[in-house]
């Protein structure tokens, strides 16, 4: 869903080999603060890499946290990943601590709740 | 509180579930504020499907998690990078700020990746253009094309054939003299 807009026909050649839109990248980067005037055009590019590499990593971290919980305390074994174990994995990481509130602000029980149960 | 696992999630808390439910082909409102804040599920979901094994399943609740982190990724490295350029009185963010800024902010690890990455795009489109303007001038020599590139090119590219097509011509016989 799409919307042609002024980029569009520029950024739609480039959007093929990367595995997230340059456009909607470019918007959250000048969301994030007011100072944010001009973005280089090589800036969503690195930008859609970075997620991929942070999205995995996140992942994974998420999916080893859900592994060691399963041997500790599920009696039936899990194999889905939930929002408890990506909170999990944010909380136990360091570099992820700037999302800590994220994940602790709406539902803060059940994430502390799936640790210490 | 300590029982299931994302069945616990409260359809009335603000932040939930509820915004990315209706932000499908029907609510174009809500899909347009989703628009400007998050990137695709879709796509969120197929990177983190490549980072699992191959039986590992996510749930939506963890996706949807995801791709609120990443847009905060974003606008995390994006400040960090802003405030340098304020700094330096610089108006463009550039990509060596980014890369700053994710090393300032402990994810050195991604750097050497992300070199990488775009050393191979940069190499990938300028081999890209090269090929597009091969493409064109061959066209230009077999036929006069209605491509609209060509009504900028055209008489360029055409006079430079011409050139190369003499040039050609002019070798042979003096290779043959040789």
């Amino acid at each position: 869903m799409r919307q042609a807009g002024a980029y569009s026909g520029i950024l739609s050649r480039k959007t093929g080999p990367h595995s997230l839109p340059l456009a909607r990248i470019k918007k959250i980067m000048k969301k994030s603060s007011d100072d944010v005037k001009m973005i280089s055009g090589e800036a969503p590019i690195i930008f859609s890499k970075a997620c991929e590499l942070f999205i995995e990593e996140l992942t994974k971290k998420a999916w080893i946290i859900m592994t060691k919980n399963n041997n500790l305390y599920e009696k039936k074994r899990r194999s889905t990943l939930h929002k408890e174990d990506v909170a999990s994995a944010i909380i136990a990481t360091d570099v992820f601590d700037f999302l800590v509130t994220l994940v602790t602000h709406d539902d803060n029980k059940v994430v502390i709740g799936h640790i210490k149960k | 509180m300590a029982d299931g696992h994302g069945s616990s999630r409260s359809p009335a808390s603000p932040n939930g579930g509820g915004s990315h439910e209706s932000g499908g082909d029907q609510s174009p409102r809500s899909n347009v504020r989703e628009q400007d804040r998050f990137l695709p599920i879709a796509n969120i979901s197929r990177i983190m499907k490549k980072a699992l094994p191959a039986n590992g399943k996510i749930a939506k609740d963890a996706k949807e998690t995801v791709q609120e982190c990443v847009s905060e990724f974003i606008s995390f490295i994006t400040s960090e990078a802003s405030d340098k350029c304020q700094r330096e009185k610089r108006k463009t963010i550039n990509g060596d700020d980014l890369l700053w800024a994710m090393a300032t902010l402990g994810f050195e690890d991604y750097i050497e990746p992300l070199k990488v990455y775009l050393a191979r795009y940069r190499e990938g489109d300028s081999k890209g253009t090269a090929k597009a303007a091969d493409g064109s001038s061959k066209r230009d020599g077999m036929q006069p094309g209605p491509n609209s590139q060509l009504a900028h090119q055209g008489s360029f590219s055409q006079g430079m054939n011409y050139v190369n097509s003499q040039g050609q011509h002019m070798m042979v016989p003096m290779q043959g003299t040789d």
